[in-house]
């Protein structure tokens, strides 16, 4: 009977087990139709990539006309939007472009990753600039490990901080993303929301996209507003800074105080199709007016400085546009177009797209690329072939013409130009000079960094520069910079009398000001206080007297000018070598302006002294080019005299041949 | 790669003259060593040109081969300037080398009978061949002489014409190849020249 029983078991076992088997081999089978219709329905797409990350080989346009979505209380992805919603909330580009295209991938690009410690810096390139005229503050700030600049936290800037200040001329993301650390900022994170990624700030091919918007609404806190208040069928009022942290905007009530008005978005009525889905123009070709927004350069070489006055780069007035030269796939990874760059980009296109990859072609490349884009090849006629080994080709061919003494210039980013209310006076801080012709990797930055961060190591380029003037803490001959937010409370304080010039400009500051504001300093910071500016470090003796040095902590920042292009017929040393190579000639022997609020610290030095080469030898070198017609006159003339002598003698050996031939020898 | 071949073809000359002092006796005198010659002006000025024409060589080679042979990189700095000087006076020496010295350095039927011989064989010329051999005098100074003047010309011109904006930056670099070399061979052959007179 037992074993019986146990037989019955055991088949039913065996039963059970086949049985299993084949459950689990139909859910296998299912899984994979399920899979493999999905994607068919999808378009087939490559797996892991969203429908808009590949592009199917068409080189027209695809028609954006899609449903907006909101994000949700979280952050997460809310419900798609109809203009009957009550409250209507703003489009989220995360969301509502996210559906296609890869948000996290893109993320990562290059005007994002600044936060990430992971993607290589690259070479220096333009900071962002906190001046504040009162406290006499001008300092470089980057999230990037830029040699010569401070991470906003040095200065006590939370990330929102950050973007409150800077955040009008980015296109979003990165530090607008980050959650803050900052106890009393949770809520009000929570109120503005999060300045995302905005898409439509370089792809918003509408001509009514108005950019400054993004400006205005972070000034009011509008953070989760922000990219939909750019685009053409929505305006934004109101603002979030007049909320309490209690508001919440996706149950909003109304405010206590009537004056103020809650962060409100309004749709045009038209924007909206029957089935609730918007048109947007979206291109994949940035146009170059959205790149002008953030990369606008002026420089203050004459009193009118109009746009009808001055020229665009010589490859946008060939027909050019930004995006040719400046090229990213989906990654985001755009092309800075350097000299090197291919050692610290991962676009493969990095090499073949800087000015050489364009005008000589690929060193390792199988096939001729040279001429891309129409590029002319030049011949550089008389150069000697070491001027390519000690200059850039931005040093003879972009930005102005070099003078006498260094320009003020202005750029979007630090001056905040096509904003409301620029300040649109010369001296208007932060003040940066240009150009300035500087050996790669500026002044005062360790050789090995600059190895590290430069391929061009060691080859003269022009840059922009600016004298970094904060107050800070010294230990061990290392600055640190003081928390900003004391700084203003304290230096401040003291400077309060001192009149500010109505143009921008910095006060003057004399010693006895920086004497009071040292003084106050030392009483409510820990340490040895110093003021840093105008390459000098100034502090306080024992007896209380001002001393002032010269500091690598205090040496100028420089980045790279790579535009305006200037046409070859307008480049350094078209007419003779002397436009560089002669006693006077400003790319060795102009003068940098050394800026500072302190009286006593402004001045100038010779740009030889930012180019790592002896100042007396350049002079030396310079002089001899007044001989150098002479020289060629003389060495000609002797040539000339020798090939007489050499035919003569020639002539009579062929004589002497003749003879013997003639057998008359 | 030029650093190399300079050193090797330095060091090939060496020993040359090394060889040369040690297999062959010295029985030769220079041309024009007369007595004559040491009184007259004419004489001393020769003289002076061939020791104004030593000096420049022994400055633009120094300057020259230096940053090359021993620093591994190109001239530059106060090198180029020191190079760039004494190289017009080398130049407008040389020239007047050539016109002082053309004569006294001009190969006689003496100096290559071997040649000569050739020459009539070739020819099928009928008259015999004068037996020339012990008459020949200071051949490798002569050699050395017309080589010198004719290597001069490649050597600054290729150099004075890149400074003149009538060749790219590919002629620029054949061009500047083309000086190097040049003066390789041409300090070669101004060694040796100047071993042979110190020898006679």
């Amino acid at each position: 009977m037992l074993k019986r029983l146990e037989e019955r078991i055991d088949c039913t076992l065996r039963k059970g087990l086949i049985l299993t088997g084949f459950a689990c081999l139909l859910v296998l089978c299912l899984s994979a139709l399920i899979v493999c219709f999905e994607n068919q329905a999808a378009g087939a797409e490559t797996p892991g990539k969203l429908l808009g990350d590949e592009s199917d080989g068409s080189r027209a346009h695809p028609t954006h006309l899609i449903p907006l979505v909101a994000e949700n209380e979280d952050g997460g992805q809310g419900g798609k939007i109809n203009p009957d919603d009550d409250p209507l909330l703003p489009f989220s580009l995360r969301w509502t472009c996210g559906g296609c295209h890869s948000y996290g991938l893109i993320s990562k690009g290059w005007h994002f990753s600044a936060i990430d410690p992971n993607i290589s810096p690259g070479r220096p390139g333009q900071p962002w600039i906190l001046s504040d005229a009162r406290t006499g503050t001008q300092i470089p700030l980057s999230y990037r490990q830029w040699p010569g600049t401070f991470k906003p936290e040095q200065l006590g800037l939370s990330s929102r901080e950050f973007i409150k200040l800077f955040g009008r001329h980015t296109p979003g993301g990165g530090a607008g993303e980050l959650e803050t650390e900052v106890p009393d900022e949770i809520m009000r994170e929570y109120v503005s929301g999060k300045l995302e990624i905005n898409c439509l700030s370089c792809h918003n091919a509408e001509f009514a996209h108005n950019q400054g918007e993004f400006f205005l609404q972070i000034a009011r806190g509008n953070f989760r507003w922000a990219s939909a208040a750019t685009c053409e069928f929505a305006s934004v009022s109101g603002s979030a800074n007049d909320m309490p942290e209690t508001y919440d905007p996706f149950i909003p009530e109304p405010p206590e105080d009537a004056k103020k008005v809650p962060p409100t978005i309004k749709y045009h009525e038209s924007a909206f199709d029957h089935e609730n889905k918007v048109y947007f123009n979206i291109v994949r070709e940035v146009p170059d007016n959205r790149c002008y927004f953030c990369h606008s350069n002026l420089y203050l070489e004459a009193e009118d400085t109009e746009k009808w006055n001055t020229d665009e780069d010589v490859h946008l007035a060939a027909g050019l546009k930004c995006i040719d030269c400046h090229r990213n796939g989906i990654d985001h990874n755009i092309i800075r177009g350097y000299e090197g760059e291919e050692s610290a980009s991962t676009n493969h296109l990095a090499a073949a797209l800087s000015c050489e990859g364009c005008h000589f072609g690929e060193k390792e490349s199988s096939s001729p690329v040279a001429g891309r884009l129409g590029a002319p090849v030049p011949e550089h006629r008389g150069i000697p072939p070491v001027h390519f080994e000690r200059m850039t080709c931005t040093a003879c061919h972009s930005g102005p013409w070099p003078a006498k003494e260094t320009i003020l210039t202005k750029t979007s980013r630090a001056h905040r130009l096509g904003t409301i209310g620029v300040n649109k006076s010369h001296e208007a801080l932060p003040h940066i000079n240009s150009p300035v012709f500087a050996e790669h990797g500026g002044i005062g930055t360790n050789t090995i960094i600059r190895k590290r961060l430069f391929m061009g190591v060691g080859k003269i380029a022009p840059h922009k520069m600016v004298w970094p003037s904060y107050w800070g803490i010294i230990k061990d001959q290392d600055v640190t910079p003081i928390d900003f937010e004391i700084v203003k409370q304290t230096v401040g304080q003291v400077l309060a009398n001192v009149s500010l010039p109505s143009s921008g400009d910095w006060p003057a500051l004399s010693d006895e000001h920086i004497i009071e504001a040292l003084k106050s300093l030392k009483g409510t910071v820990e340490g040895e206080p110093v003021y840093v500016s105008g390459g000098n470090v100034y502090s306080l003796d024992e007896s209380g007297k001002l001393w002032k040095e010269e500091h690598n902590a205090a040496q100028p920042y420089l980045w790279p000018i790579a535009h305006n292009v200037r046409p070859a017929a307008q480049s350094l040393g078209i007419r003779y070598c002397t436009d560089c190579h002669a006693t006077d000639a400003p790319f060795f022997f102009g003068d940098v302006a050394v800026d500072s609020p302190a009286v006593t610290g402004r001045g100038t030095k010779k740009m030889v002294e930012f180019q790592k080469v002896d100042p007396s030898y350049a002079r030396a070198f310079a002089f001899s080019f007044v001989f150098r017609p002479m020289m060629k006159i003389v060495s000609l003339g002797s040539c000339a005299i020798i090939a007489v002598v050499l035919l003569l003698y020639a002539l009579k050996a062929l004589a002497c041949v003749v003879k013997v031939l003639a057998g008359s020898v | 790669m030029f650093q190399k071949i300079s050193i090797i073809a330095f060091l090939v000359t060496l020993a040359c003259i090394v060889l040369h002092r040690i297999f062959v006796p010295s029985n030769k005198r220079l041309p024009g060593n007369s007595t004559s010659d040491r009184l007259s002006i004419i004489g001393m000025l020769r003289i002076l040109v061939y020791l104004a024409v030593l000096f420049c060589f022994l400055v633009l080679a120094i300057t020259g081969f230096y940053p090359t042979l021993i620093l591994g990189k190109h001239i530059t700095g106060y090198l180029v300037m020191v190079h760039a000087t004494f190289a017009p006076v080398f130049a407008v020496c040389l020239a007047v080398l050539a016109v002082m010295w053309a004569r006294r350095w001009c190969f006689t039927s003496g100096d290559w009978p071997l040649f000569e011989r050739i020459v009539r064989w070739a020819t099928l010329a009928n008259n015999p061949v004068a037996n020339t051999y012990g008459k020949s005098s200071c051949l490798g100074q002569k050699i050395s002489f017309w080589l010198i003047i004719f290597l001069a010309l490649p050597l600054i011109l290729s150099i004075v014409l890149s400074m003149f904006p009538l060749f790219g930056t590919h002629w620029q670099e054949l061009l500047l190849s083309m000086h190097r070399y040049t003066a390789l061979v041409f300090a070669m052959v101004a060694i040796l020249h100047t071993y042979f007179i110190i020898r006679t």
